[in-house]
């Protein structure tokens, strides 16, 4: 028992241990319990009897496998385009002299809520919007031009609330890399491109990834952004559901949604966390 | 050589452009706020301050404030202290145990948030103490925190060295006094950076709140969505920079104070296993 492997110091019995887990083990199980009760509302027909025929019904309407195909699409534009945009602003970053007053330019807008960045571009693309006032001050357009409630709008507005995600994601990993490794690759011939994409790319490549899934589920799990900038018309999952539970109070129907949300997200992270894994093992043997 | 450095000039452009339209909308939120006009227009007529003297002095929006801190005070300390016996409960315990109890505790990360947000709406509908109360939104606010709380501490915990306890002991602390005066102090900044970061995820949080609030109860992002969805009220704008102000003013603390590096260390001493996004 005296053998210390810790480094707490402490020797804690089992039922030492357990009591200390009880509150977490608390929180988790409620986690666990609200899913639980997610499941079994969508799965249970009017009667009460178990049944597919939410998930029936909602597959087989044509609006519904609409949201969901533009869920899908939605998200994986604004990781692609996030993922593109943060490579080379990360890699600025993380070289350069003012290192400090650049993170406060990526990091104070990451501190602050989602719906005041997504309200600052309904301040832009809105129809009495500023982009809209500017166009018509200067006689381009009588007319405000339709910009809100697009798609466009919706993919534009959240690629630019989740990009500092990516950035710090992609930095957390590339801040590690040995100077020494890039370096190298410098006094060996290769030029910046090069050394990019043979030293720094492939030792920064987990950060990317772990921040492409963490992109893909807010953007497929978001409902304040897509209201606000994609509306109502276009509909995704996200807002989908909050029409299921504020307009039509059909809890089932948005439980099953959220199901099908889940499952679709998963499907789509899994691999990226997979690779992501392989590569840090690898990373790590080195 | 003019070929390279005209490249050079260009990746800068680029990247320097970049970085001055990640706060943009912020910036022009900013210059409405101080407009006199009562709709926006751009550019604004006048310079005034009367959208900020309107949030500071309206009961209303001091009250959301005030409930928007306070939980996230209360979800914050809470998920922490969970954290902080958690960690301990798992530290040193069987690497397969520890990798499963791991996962759970992680498991909120992987769920979007618009599925978390109708799960907990319907665990707590229906409950008189958790519908649309003060409580109902700490507890959400609790399991949402949970990954990130247990994450720095985890880190911190298993950076501890042995030999500093060791030490202690032989000269002649208790296990109590070492736990106290050694052990704790050295997990502080990992402490820290916990709260830190959960207090901001709470008040910050919209998405799943949207389904728990109340007309009792209602937290500012949520009050500032319900006013921007209906229209583009100066007074948002002022809220809005008010707070955007405060995030760069804590941002410039903590890169005076302790470095900025604290918003990278959590994830980059990750160990294997415990990564999920």
């Amino acid at each position: 028992m005296a053998a210390i492997i810790s480094g707490t110091g402490l020797a804690l019995s089992p039922a030492a241990r357990l009591l200390l887990a009880l509150p977490k083990a608390l929180a988790i199980g409620a986690f666990l319990f609200s899913l639980l009760g997610l499941m079994i509302a969508s799965f249970t027909d009017a009667g009460g009897g178990a049944s597919l025929a939410l998930y029936h019904d909602l597959l087989n309407s044509h609006a519904t496998r609409l949201a969901i195909w533009r869920t899908l699409w939605v998200a994986t534009m604004v990781t692609l385009i996030c993922l593109v945009t943060a490579y080379p602003l990360a890699t600025f970053i993380a070289r350069s002299r003012h290192r400090d007053l650049m993170l406060i330019l990526v990091i104070s807008p990451w501190l602050t809520s989602l719906v005041i960045r997504t309200f600052g571009w309904v301040v832009l693309l809105g129809n009495r919007g500023v982009i809209n006032q500017i166009l018509m001050g200067i006689g381009l357009t009588s007319e405000p031009i339709q910009i809100i409630f697009t798609p466009f709008a919706l993919v534009l507005g959240l690629a630019h609330v989740l990009l500092p995600f990516m950035v710090i994601s992609i930095l957390s990993v590339m801040m590690q890399i040995d100077r020494r490794l890039t370096e190298a690759g410098m006094s060996l011939g290769a030029g910046p491109v090069e050394t990019f994409f043979r030293v720094t790319l492939p030792l920064s490549a987990p950060g990317a990834l772990s921040g492409c899934a963490l992109v893909y589920l807010i953007s497929a799990g978001a409902i304040v952004t897509p209201l606000l900038l994609g509306g109502l018309r276009d509909r995704v999952i996200g807002t989908q559901i909050f029409q299921e539970i504020f307009a039509l109070y059909d809890f089932p129907r948005a439980a099953a949604l959220a199901l099908i949300l889940v499952v679709t997200s998963l499907i789509a992270i899994t691999p990226i966390q997979i690779a992501e894994a392989w590569l840090r093992g690898r990373i790590s043997r080195i | 050589m003019t070929g390279m450095a005209l490249r050079l000039g260009l990746w800068r452009t680029l990247n320097v452009t970049l970085l001055l339209v990640l706060p943009l909308p912020l910036v022009i939120v900013a210059i409405v706020s101080f407009s006199p006009d009562r709709f926006l227009s751009f550019p604004p007529t006048g310079f005034s301050l009367v959208w900020y003297r309107e949030f500071l002095t309206s009961p209303d929006w001091m009250r959301v404030f005030g409930i928007s801190a306070a939980i996230a005070a209360v979800a914050a300390l809470v998920s922490c202290t969970f954290a902080v016996l958690a960690a301990l409960a798992l530290d040193a315990a069987p690497a397969r145990l520890r990798g499963i109890c791991e996962t759970l505790i992680l498991a909120p990360l992987i769920f979007p948030h618009a599925a978390l947000g109708i799960a907990l709406y319907g665990m707590m509908n229906g409950i008189d103490l958790l519908d649309g109360t003060f409580l109902g939104i700490c507890v959400a606010h609790v399991i949402l925190a949970g990954p990130f709380a247990y994450r720095p501490i985890s880190v911190a915990l298993g950076k501890l060295e042995p030999a500093m306890a060791e030490a202690a002991m032989n000269l002649g602390a208790t296990r109590q006094e070492t736990f106290l005066r050694v052990t704790l102090p050295l997990l502080r900044p990992g402490m820290v950076s916990a709260l830190l970061f959960t207090f901001i995820l709470s008040f910050d949080e919209v998405t799943v709140t949207l389904f728990l609030v109340s007309p009792q109860i209602t937290t500012l992002p949520i009050e500032i969505f319900h006013h921007v969805e209906q229209s583009t009220d100066p007074v948002v704008a002022a809220i809005a920079t008010f707070l955007v102000l405060a995030a760069v003013l804590l941002v410039i603390i903590l890169q005076r104070t302790v470095g900025l590096q604290l918003f990278f260390s959590a994830e980059s001493d990750e160990k294997p296993g415990g990564g999920a996004a």
